[in-house]
């Protein structure tokens, strides 16, 4: 048995994990700094590393007490490493990679991308690949298929702003509050999706992903029409993104001959888009699977699993390495 | 009592060990900023070198700051971590001390100036006191000419010290009655971190690690821009 404690601090979730075997969940316990953030509508990167800073020790401490292990237990300790704010991934990096040489355990550097991409086979450890995954967050957009022993494949990603940022801007804009993707999602299942007609970006054009036009359209539209109900500005807004979501999605299963379709990222607790990729998958013949909204959004668990993983094929990071804010997707082309 | 001492406040990563209020080893970095990459591996080689385990330490120091942002909190990250793994206390000290301590032999009021980038310095005085320093006043964040016009209103006899000097030479030129030291003594020291937290251990001066606050005196941009609009 393995036990890998892993630390996520790469946006504005600060979590510990403890994962067996890269697949069993032991603990897994994030605090969210959602509310030191709401004031500025965005993530603050000064105040997300200050926060971390104060939490990362407590939240590695409940953690280990939540899984019943001590630190003497472990066999190894991961964080995130990139892509994500730099002074933030480096409070992460520097617990673990102090952990590391107390316990005198390897430390694994790990890859967030990957990370969510793994939150896959933490839900299921069977699923049946390649896997045709969308990963929409407020800070990633992009469509992977995911083959055997790890390999990924990454069609397409977002050229301006990430899908979340869409939701986060639109509603920021209309004075909805922050963050933008469950105020958004509440009140578009009380408007109608079809009000108003706004664009599909790069709906066909490949698998790369534009959401900056988009916001642009919602907020000339608020502008010329103020009087606009904004539950229906709200449902078609969101009709328009999760549209192009599917869209590629689906284009990616079906040239990758994916079985399996999967959504992650803190997007993916949009009710909208996990009902269309059920209908999706329904429509096509495919499994769908929606690892639940704790696998989804930000978390240490994905870490840990991830680590064992990168353990076995590449062993430990060295205690030398630092952070890589702009790190990219291992892929295998 | 074994202890460990960490300061990377500045673009210098310190490390120091020591055994009864002595520091036995130092490693000094002055990097490009490269405080998480390189403090652990400094810790590792320290402890080899001079044959003492971690898990021999009785508890592990480290310099709060003010200075870089994330070099603090890579510092005091580490600290924290090391000494909630072992189960030992962990005692901050500010970092503008660990530059003043070593120059307690002066007759000079020491004022301790640390670059705090776009045009500002953290800053404090110390009066050279038997067996140390005593410092005067606050902690502050100021321009370097704010800093000058301060100590000559004063009209004392200062030595001025610290990369805020070296970053403000110019401006800390036209202090009268300045003497200015060079870059040796411009850091906090690691070393001067293990006298100061020895005499803490020794009195069981330990607060709780939550409570281990860096020393930031500035807010982050948004915070300044949001009071600046008046929200
Ligand atoms: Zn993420």
């Amino acid at each position: 048995m393995t036990l890998i404690l892993g630390i996520e601090t790469s946006c504005d979730e600060t979590a510990a994990a403890v994962v067996e075997d890269g697949r069993s969940i032991r603990s897994s316990v994030v605090s969210s700094q959602v509310d030191l953030h709401e004031r500025f509508g965005g993530v603050v990167p000064e105040i997300a590393s200050r926060a971390h800073a104060e939490l990362v020790n407590p939240v590695i401490a409940d953690a280990l007490v939540e899984a019943g292990v001590d630190f003497r237990d472990l066999d190894a300790v991961a964080a995130c490493h990139g892509p994500g704010l730099a002074g933030a991934l480096l409070v992460g990096v520097s617990a673990a990679k102090a952990l590391g040489l107390v316990l005198a355990v390897p430390y694994v550097g790990v890859n967030h991308l990957e990370a969510h991409l793994h939150a896959a086979w933490l839900q299921d450890p069977e699923v049946e690949l390649p896997l045709a995954v969308l990963l929409a967050s407020g800070g990633h957009t992009m469509v992977v298929v995911v083959e055997a022993d790890a390999r990924y494949r990454l069609l397409g990603e977002t050229v301006d702003d990430a899908a979340g940022e869409a939701f986060d801007k639109v509603a920021r804009f209309c004075g909805l509050g922050y963050p933008g993707g469950p105020v958004i999602d509440r009140l578009a299942t009380q408007g109608d999706p079809r009000a108003i007609a706004f664009p599909r970006p790069m709906l066909t054009d490949g698998f790369d992903f534009s959401f900056s036009g988009l916001k642009t359209a919602v907020l000339n539209h608020v502008r010329r029409h103020p009087e606009t109900d904004v539950r229906d500005l709200a449902a078609s807004f969101q009709e328009a993104v999760v549209d192009v979501l599917v869209h590629k999605l689906l284009g990616a299963a079906d040239g990758a001959g994916a079985p399996t379709l999967v959504i992650g990222g803190g997007v993916a607790a949009n009710t909208s888009l996990r009902a269309r990729a059920l209908e999706a998958g329904t429509e096509t013949g495919r499994r769908v699977l929606l690892p639940g909204l704790e696998l989804c959004t930000d978390n240490a668990a994905m870490i840990a699993a991830t680590a064992w993983w990168r353990l076995r094929s590449d062993g430990p990071t060295p205690l030398s390495a630092g952070a890589d804010p702009s790190l990219r997707l291992p892929t295998s082309e | 009592m074994q202890l460990l001492a960490i300061d990377t406040a500045t673009p210098r990563v310190g490390v120091a060990l020591g055994r009864d209020g002595r520091a036995v080893g130092e490693v000094a970095l002055i990097g490009e900023r490269r405080h998480a990459e390189q403090l652990v591996p400094a810790i590792e080689y320290l402890c080899r070198e001079a044959g003492i385990g971690l898990r021999s330490l009785a508890a592990v120091a480290v310099g709060l700051g003010p200075g870089l942002f994330t070099g603090l909190r890579v510092g005091i990250t580490t600290a924290r971590t090391i000494a909630q793994a072992l189960s030992i206390p962990v005692v901050g000290v500010p970092s503008l001390d660990l530059v003043a301590y070593p120059l307690r032999h002066t007759d000079r009021l020491v004022v301790v100036v640390a670059d705090a980038r776009r045009h500002e310095v953290f800053y404090a005085a110390y009066r050279p006191v038997p067996g140390g320093v005593q410092r005067e006043g606050d902690y502050a964040i100021a321009t370097p000419a704010a800093v000058v016009s301060d100590f000559d209103a004063r009209g004392e006899e200062v030595l001025l010290v610290g990369d805020g000097v070296l970053a403000h030479w110019d401006v800390f030129l036209t202090l009268e009655r300045a003497e200015r030291a060079g870059p040796g003594a411009a850091y906090p020291s690691a070393a001067a971190l293990i006298e100061l937290a020895t005499a803490r251990v020794e009195r069981e001066e330990f607060c709780a690690p939550a409570d281990l606050e860096p020393l930031y005196l500035r807010r982050s941009d948004a915070e300044i821009e949001w009071d600046r609009l008046g929200r």
